[in-house]
């Protein structure tokens, strides 16, 4: 599978950037097994960029295309399908249900499309260290602990393209590294491509393309 | 999608009111009660008014004739059927047959000599075999036969045993006395010429209220004494499926005939009774409608407060059409047991109304007509498509405002 994008500029964006930028306004093609870090400081679109791949937002001219098929052409049964099975998100804002306790919001992922035994759930939630938060409501958990439970969530299906958007913002380097090589050992699993936008370069991770926005 | 919904129902489930959940399941199953009944109701009313008029194979005789008015009287081609009239009469879907009575257009005379001195002016009539009702085999005349045979309303004979026969002193007629009477038939030409015909009576009849001879011979008189056939026809005879019938009712008085009241009473009543079983049926109806628009914006109250949960469940990649199956499926059992509950509750009060009520109707049945469990299938199958369109449809929108 690969992700394409041609030419993408957000609406509000003025042409100038395309100038400036590894990727607005370029052609660009993404596939499997890649590693992808996107560099970018505050406001420069990384969260734009993250939701206009995972097809939330439509304010963008140009063209994104999964395997040939524009992204905008795609119907929301479509939209649910792709998004269950070959791509995966973590979100900056986390995106939990906050009255759910930790174990059924990756129970509601998991449950979509089963990638792992429930086991592995566990297992995931040791390695990071909120085993101990399973039955906590997220609502209640650190914003660290609830980054790890979004960085769990999103590895619980199968995916060809896992987006990541500052996944670590709330870890400190420790945390940040095992989430790292759990993420790493997932994508690999799956030979899936990772997209990693953040606002500087983080070193555990391999990448195999630099971009900046 | 395989996805388990047991984990996700508490996510969108748990933001109605229980209160205005059961208060919408109460309106819906009272409404279904009322319009189940108001249509067992309407079968029961069709079936008790089947039989009630006198008949043959299958049909009701009704005779029609023209009001005779104060702006009619003594215009007697006003008060006769035109023959477009009849023409018009038969082509109502409800009449099946339409017979003119004909009279005799010749001066007639009647005599029971043989019995007793007994002479008057009289008249006969005559109409189609197939509306008389009691009708003998030897009910037929031919040219040159010397008999005519007569076929006299079963009222005549009552009126003279218990009214006329007294009050003169003259002998009372059983059954078999009357067939052996022979009357004396006398027919004036327009010179006033006598012709003498014997008459008997053959048969009485309940449905015909007169003096009837078989058309063949009436036909030959009217020609050979009056000088041409009858053409006046002040009296019709219909043949119909149902004489209550409201369609029938409505047609007869639009066109200000009348007919015999007793045997359409049933029929008045029956209008009165369909109008008010429509009336609650239309009632039963609007109370379903608003049970259902009550329920609907309990739906919608619920998705609203399940809003941020429902999208997020989007976001993650759930399907907006098996959400919106698994959501609105989930008020699947409490439609079927509404409408069973409903069902059950109709089929007790048709059989304690059959038991109690109309005890010694046999036309009537204990059991619901099929009409109602057809209703009630398509009922909870409109509810379940209704309602899974409304909750497909607010769930879409959610999809595309992520």
């Amino acid at each position: 599978m690969q992700l394409r994008i041609q030419n993408l500029l957000p609406t509000y964006f003025e042409e100038s950037k395309k100038s400036q930028s590894d990727i607005w306004g370029k052609d660009l093609v993404f596939s499997k097994g890649e590693f992808i870090k996107i560099v970018a400081p505050s406001g420069s679109g990384k969260t734009s960029l993250i939701h206009f791949l995972y097809g939330m937002r439509k304010t963008y001219q140009g063209n994104i295309s999964y395997e040939n098929q524009l992204l905008q052409s795609f119907n929301q049964e479509q939209l649910a399908k792709l998004r269950a099975t070959q791509l995966s998100i973590v979100f900056q804002d986390l995106r939990l249900f906050p009255d759910q306790t930790v174990e059924e919001n990756l129970l509601i992922k998991h449950h979509l499309q089963p990638f792992h035994h429930e086991i592995k759930i566990k297992e995931m939630t040791e390695r990071l260290g909120i085993s101990s938060k399973l039955q906590a409501r997220s609502g209640q958990c650190s914003y660290g602990e609830q980054q790890r439970i979004a960085i769990i969530r999103a590895l619980l299906q199968p995916f060809d393209f896992l987006l990541l958007d500052e996944p670590f913002s709330h870890l400190d380097n420790d945390n940040a590294v095992k989430a790292m090589e759990l993420i790493i050992e997932e994508s690999a699993l799956r030979n899936a491509c990772i997209l990693f936008a953040d606002l500087e370069r983080f070193n555990p991770y391999p990448q195999t393309r630099l971009l900046h926005l | 999608m395989s996805a388990s919904f047991k984990i996700v129902k508490q996510l969108i489930l748990s933001g109605g009111n229980r209160s205005s959940r059961l208060f919408s399941f109460a309106g819906l199953g009272i409404g279904v009660l009322l319009l189940f009944c108001c249509v067992q109701m309407y079968f029961n009313l069709k079936q008790l008014t089947r039989k009630n008029a006198i008949r043959k194979n299958g049909f009701d005789y009704i005779a029609l004739r023209k009001s005779v008015t104060n702006e009619t009287m003594g215009k007697t081609a006003l008060n006769m059927f035109a023959p477009g009239e009849i023409a018009d009469l038969q082509k109502q879907p409800f009449v099946k047959a339409v017979a003119p009575l004909i009279a005799n257009n010749f001066r007639l005379q009647l005599s029971a000599g043989s019995l007793f001195d007994f002479q008057t002016d009289f008249f006969i009539e005559a109409i189609d075999n197939d509306f008389i009702d009691t009708l003998p085999d030897s009910f037929h005349w031919h040219e040159g036969d010397a008999t005519v045979p007569m076929i006299i309303s079963s009222d005549f004979i009552e009126l003279y045993n218990t009214a006329f026969a007294p009050g003169y002193g003259l002998p009372q007629l059983s059954d078999a006395t009357i067939s052996t009477v022979v009357f004396t038939i006398i027919c004036y030409d327009r010179n006033q010429m006598p012709v003498e015909f014997k008459g008997n009576i053959v048969a009485q009849s309940d449905r015909l209220n007169s003096f009837l001879v078989p058309k063949t011979f009436l036909d030959w008189a009217n020609e050979k004494f009056g000088g041409a056939l009858a053409t006046n026809v002040s009296r019709l005879y219909i043949k119909t499926k149902d004489a209550n019938n409201p369609e029938f009712l409505k047609f007869i008085d639009s066109k200000h005939y009348r007919i015999n009241k007793d045997k359409t009473l049933f029929g008045r009543a029956k209008q009165i009774m369909q109008g008010v079983i429509t009336g609650l049926g239309i009632f039963g109806l609007m109370v379903v409608v608003l049970a259902l628009m009550l329920f609907s914006f309990y739906l919608q109250l619920m998705i609203a407060k399940s809003k941020d949960n429902l999208q997020l469940l989007l976001t993650l990649g759930y399907s907006p059409g098996w959400l919106s199956k698994k959501m609105s499926g989930q008020f699947i059992p409490a439609y079927i047991l509404i409408v069973l509950i409903a069902l059950a509750l109709t089929q007790l009060f048709q059989f304690l109304f059959h038991k109690y009520v109309m005890y010694d109707r046999p036309e009537l049945s204990s059991m619901l007509h099929i009409s109602v469990f057809i209703l009630a299938v398509l009922l909870t199958v409109l509810t379940i498509i209704a309602n899974y369109r409304m909750v497909k449809k607010l769930l879409y929108r959610f999809g595309t405002n992520e």
